[in-house]
């Protein structure tokens, strides 16, 4: 307990103060200061996005994947979409819709690219099967 | 920042494998040696496909490739089964 509290205690068992106004001074000291609250509020700036896949309790293999990709190699090399010739990005399509992504890739924008990436770091999957996987930021 | 060490292990269980440290930083000395030799080149083919629209993406690929090489740095890449183990990482 640190010395505030202690003082706030001490007054309201001296009946100096209410008790309400002893809650109201406990809260007011345990309120995060305005340059600690604005760094809580604030988006952490993940570096890496990591895929981890583990053997779960049922699994028969012994499987591990252990991947660490640097956000700043995602979005460099999401630009590198553009070099996809016009012929085959319906092919591109095709091959995602086949495995139920429904995407046209002439659409997405360099802004899309980027909005997609700044909102993975909100991102964490856990499946727990036969294999346990993660996929989240840090 | 450009990545310096290329570590890569590939083995089986049991086995010692093939560990390596590579240096990195001489493929990129080499490779930037390339694209200098490559860029009148690559100006003139962007200058030519101009117009069809391939050559303002050619003038975009040297950029958009030093940016991939920059950030391959802590690059990690680690699969493991019952018969082999592989990693590859950019340090």
């Amino acid at each position: 307990m640190n010395e505030e509290k202690r003082k706030v205690l001490e007054m309201l068992s001296q009946g100096k103060i209410t008790v309400e106004e002893a809650d109201k001074l406990l809260a007011a000291i345990n309120e995060p200061s305005g340059e600690s609250a604005a760094a809580a509020g604030g988006k952490r700036q993940w570096k890496y996005l990591r895929v981890l896949v583990e053997p779960g309790p049922g699994s028969e293999n012994n499987d591990k994947v252990n991947v660490r990709i640097p956000f700043k190699l995602i979005r460099a090399g999401l630009k590198f979409a553009a070099f996809i010739p016009r012929e085959y990005q319906g092919k591109v399509d095709e091959a995602l819709k086949e495995k139920g992504l429904n995407v046209d890739l002439s659409k997405i924008t360099p802004e899309d690219l980027e909005d997609l990436v700044s909102n993975l770091d909100d991102m964490t999957v856990e499946v727990d099967g036969k294999d346990k996987v993660r996929v989240f930021c840090e | 920042m450009f990545p310096f060490w290329l570590r890569l292990k590939v083995s089986k269980p049991g086995q010692r494998g093939f560990r390596l440290w590579f240096p990195v930083i001489l493929i990129w000395i080499i490779l930037a040696a390339l694209l200098i030799a490559l860029f009148p080149l690559m100006l003139l083919a962007a200058l030519v496909t101009w117009r069809r629209g391939p050559g303002k993406l050619l003038i975009l690929l040297y950029p958009m490739l030093t940016a991939v090489l920059w950030n391959l740095s802590g690059l990690h890449i680690e699969a493991k089964d019952d018969e082999n183990d592989v990693l590859i990482d950019f340090a």
